[in-house]
């Protein structure tokens, strides 16, 4: 065994890379993963081409880590040649695993993203609306882009994934865990069971070190409109808080720094659709001390109350929700 | 003439140590010098777009994510 390493490759979609950067943020411990792995493929770290990726033989990588939305063809491409080269493949960070932020595109299409973006920002000047075209020829060259697509999609939704580790981005103590993962199957070929989430089993409000009254809810306030109690569930006070309906697993990270939960880690096992269930979390615990007495109208005033529902509640995973069907008929809105 | 300029297009693709993805074509002359160059953004994300709509506290929450390096 001595001296032998399993072929990694770190593959990409539409990313800001801060994926990239986290495994960098293992520090000395990838010192650790070196001596297990040889990396064969990472744009971000080193210096391969897409060609070096895909001169690979089928299955001849063990194990490869994606990150990134899928919202290109070359994203597609990617995502296929990870697929057939590897053994077993990761979806890293919340775009791989349920199509992250750049999947919030889903409530658009390709055409109002080039209108704002090429046309309508004040720091633009573009008055022949000139934007990305698949193919174009410039003084006599052939210059290609891939395609932009109207939807954003996580991995599992373009190629069979077989592990799964949330986060925006992956804190670096899940990351670890890979570490002892890569190990064992180095030594022993074995692996962990197909669709295991690198994370805890329970909600964010398990790890969560602010105390709950169990109150209900009688009013949500924007953080500007209180100075929250630093020691009191963020919820109960009023402001909005993904942590019931959000996989633990991130050390309660920004709760700790007393922002509340946005719902990066994704849904926990159980639930599929993660703004659902908060959606069903908050409708339990809002002023529902006094429901019976409630009018339509307050009910609707209190709901009222929730800005911006689709981008609080399915900020992290619009492209793996139910919802997100509604959206792909309608097309834009 | 075809395969001449064929063989005469260096490609770059991904440049890489960065965020957001670019390729780089270089065209070179009879000479071996370069005639053109091209450097190609291959992505966009549209956070212009979606995050219209969105509350203004949330935006440092949201927009960190065009570059995460």
């Amino acid at each position: 065994m001595e001296g032998k390493k399993i072929k990694l490759a770190i593959g990409i979609g539409s990313t800001c890379e801060g994926c990239g950067i986290a495994i960098l943020d293992l520090n000395e411990k990838i010192l650790d993963l070196a001596s297990l792995a040889d990396i064969v493929y990472w744009v971000l770290g080193l210096d391969f081409k897409l060609s070096d990726l895909e001169k690979f033989k089928e299955k001849e990588i063990d194990v490869s880590i994606h990150h990134g939305t899928i919202r290109t063809s070359e994203h597609v491409h990617v995502a296929h040649l990870l697929r057939e080269k590897s053994k077993a493949l990761i979806a890293f960070g919340s775009c791989s695993c349920f199509g992250g932020i750049p999947g919030l595109c889903n409530v658009t299409t390709r055409e109002e993203i080039f209108e704002v973006a090429y046309k309508q920002t004040p720091s633009t000047i573009n008055p022949e609306f000139v934007t990305p075209q698949t193919k174009i020829t410039q003084n006599g060259h052939d210059l290609t882009l891939p395609e932009l697509y109207d939807e954003g999609r996580a991995l599992s939704q373009v190629v069979d994934v077989d592990y799964y580790l949330p986060g925006c981005p992956p804190v670096v103590e899940l990351i670890e865990r890979l570490i002892p993962i890569i190990k064992d199957f180095l030594e022993t070929g074995n692996l962990p069971a197909k669709g295991t989430v690198i994370a805890s089993e329970k909600t964010l409000c398990d790890e969560c070190p602010l105390e709950r009254e169990n109150k209900m809810l009688d009013k949500i306030v924007r953080p500007h409109m209180i100075i929250p109690d630093p020691k009191r569930c963020l919820l109960e006070q009023g402001i909005m808080c993904m942590g019931p309906a959000t996989r633990g697993g991130c050390g309660a990270r920004c709760i700790n720094v007393l922002m509340p939960c946005r719902g990066c880690m994704g849904p926990t096992a159980e639930v599929s659709d993660q703004g659902a269930k908060m959606i069903g979390a908050i409708a339990s615990i809002l002023g529902a001390e006094k429901e019976k007495d409630l009018s339509d109208e307050e009910i609707e005033r209190l709901m009222d109350q929730i800005k911006d529902p689709l981008g609080t509640f399915y900020r992290f995973t619009l492209p793996v929700a139910s919802i997100n069907k509604a959206f792909q008929k309608k097309g834009a809105k | 003439m075809e395969e001449k300029t064929k063989s005469r297009r260096i490609t770059i693709d991904p440049i890489t140590r960065l965020e957001g993805e670019a390729k780089i074509e270089i065209f070179l002359n009879d000479e071996g010098d370069v005639e053109n160059a091209y450097f190609q953004v291959v992505e966009l994300r549209g956070f212009e777009r979606f995050c219209q709509g969105r509350p203004v506290e949330e935006m440092p929450r949201i927009v960190p994510r065009i570059c995460g390096v």
